[in-house]
């Protein structure tokens, strides 16, 4: 079931693949499957737990899969941008792009996810779990880059905003009810 | 390459449909030629192209637009633009000039010749490709338009019609303000660069380049490069146009490609020349320094973005 998890949230990269040689413009469409996947699939990550609340359907088993799968899909974005578009070019990443704000915050987001990986297994998790709710932030994160990205944001940014307002509005709604008693 | 163009094709299926074997008078044939439509292949005078320039295939420059009047996807205005009529089409000449005018893109055709210029585009947006033009030189259209001594500037508008234009009838969810405003100084407008594109490729525009008629300012980035033109007006002061409407930090008046200067979310000193893998660096007004570099002299362009 994993297996296959992960072989669907591959495919994109199997088009990328293939379409490589006739893309318009490589280097874009490159950045957009990527991003949008690092992106698709770190919201997908929110759901199981929404899902176990609302539905009792458990597949909270699943959820570090799609983190790690949005995380792999953030790390090939991430080598996009050294290799293809900056070339290994260090000086120009650290003097120039970095500096810039629609860079400097793709790059927190995606320190954020690696801080998640990396902590995502057993002994670590156990210590470090509870900083894991640093998800949020990646997300808004990633989200906000995206919209910086383009001139005019598009269906997608929206579509990610509405659906992620209403992951996080059910938890802000699930917390309220453990918490605050009403009378 | 030994492609039947497109209307001729039209042409003999409209021929075929007579009956080959029946008896043709000659006139009915020239009859039925006449009534063919819209002849979109150009007669011109081609680019010798010193600079050896390559040219991006037709079907790179057909299918990677920036056309926000249909959507702010690349490929999509392709399939949105398809119906869209282009002909007759008249262009307003307004403002300070000698007599202000109307006339048909033929009209101007047939009034200034076609001659192909193979330039390199550059979008702001960091992409770039080489397109050979078929158009005349805006200097011409000056000349005969025969400005006043108010005309500092020459402001361009998009054709405002919604019914051709999906994202002109969004109102307050439009992509962009519409119509779409550009504007040249003067000089800039009269550079012999300067350049009123109908074709491209030996064709007619097609809609999603910015048919039938657009301008073309090679040393400045892509939006300067306005589309589908309404109304071309010699005015007094510098027009407002539209991405500086929209924010003025980004982008500016003049838009000159500049590798040195960043655009504000990124930098601006390397492209990505379509079809590539690999990245270019980008020239000081987009390799055309020795032409038009001499129309900024003393003006800081840090700051005139």
């Amino acid at each position: 079931m994993k297996a296959l998890l992960v072989i669907l949230a591959l495919l994109p990269l199997g088009f990328a693949y293939f379409k490589l040689e006739s893309a318009i413009d490589p280097i874009k469409m490159l950045y957009n499957i990527t991003g949008v996947g690092a992106i698709t699939l770190l919201l997908f990550s929110l759901v199981p737990s929404t899902c176990k609340r609302i539905c009792s359907i458990n597949f909270l088993r699943y959820r570090k899969t799609i983190g790690l799968l949005s995380f792999a899909y953030a790390l090939l974005h991430v080598s996009v941008f050294i290799v293809l578009d900056s070339e290994f070019d260090f000086v120009t990443i650290f003097e120039k792009s970095l500096k810039k704000p629609f860079i400097y915050i793709g790059a927190i987001a995606f320190i954020i996810l690696l801080f998640m990986a990396l902590t995502s297994f057993k002994k670590l998790f156990a210590k470090f779990s509870k900083y894991h709710k640093a998800v949020y932030l990646a997300l808004a994160l990633a989200l906000l880059h995206s919209f910086w990205a383009q001139k005019v944001a598009g269906v997608f940014e929206y579509s990610v905003v509405a659906v992620g307002v209403g992951l996080l509005g059910e938890r802000v709604w699930a917390w309220k009810a453990l918490h605050v008693k009403t009378f | 390459m030994n492609i039947t163009p497109e209307a001729l094709f039209e042409a003999r299926r409209d021929f075929l449909k007579l009956g080959a074997g029946a008896l043709v008078s000659s006139t009915a044939i020239a009859q039925l030629l006449a009534d063919t439509p819209l002849d979109m292949s150009l007669t011109y005078t081609p680019d010798p192209n010193p600079l050896k320039l390559s040219p991006n295939t037709f079907e790179q420059i057909t299918n990677y637009v920036n056309f926000y009047e249909f959507s702010t996807d690349k490929t999509a205005p392709v399939k949105l633009s398809q119906k869209m009529k282009t002909d007759p089409w008249s262009v307003g000449f307004f403002g300070e000039m000698k007599t202000e005018q109307m006339l048909k893109v033929d009209e101007l055709i047939a009034k200034f010749g076609l001659e192909e210029r193979i330039y390199r585009f550059r979008c702001v947006e960091g992409w770039s490709m080489v397109v050979p033009w078929i158009g005349f030189p805006l200097y011409k259209l000056l000349d005969y338009l025969e400005p006043n001594s108010k005309a500092k500037y020459v402001k361009f508008t998009t054709r405002h019609d919604p019914s051709l234009f999906p994202d002109q009838s969004k109102g307050i969810f439009a992509s962009i303000p519409h119509p779409y405003v550009e504007g040249l100084r003067m000089d800039e407008a009269r550079n012999p660069l300067t350049f009123i594109a109908v074709g491209m490729y030996g064709k007619r525009l097609l809609p999603q380049n910015g048919a039938p008629i657009r301008l073309v300012v090679p040393w400045k980035y892509g939006f300067k490069s306005i589309k589908s033109l309404d109304l071309i007006e010699c005015v007094e002061s510098e027009p407002l146009n539209t991405w500086q409407a929209i924010d003025a930090k980004e982008y500016g008046f003049y838009a000159n490609v500049n590798p040195a200067v960043d655009h504000p979310r990124w930098t601006q000193s390397k492209e990505r020349l379509l079809g590539k893998l690999t990245k270019q660096a980008t020239l000081p007004f987009n390799g055309y320094e020795k032409e038009v570099a001499g129309l900024y002299a003393g003006m800081d362009l840090r700051k005139f973005i």
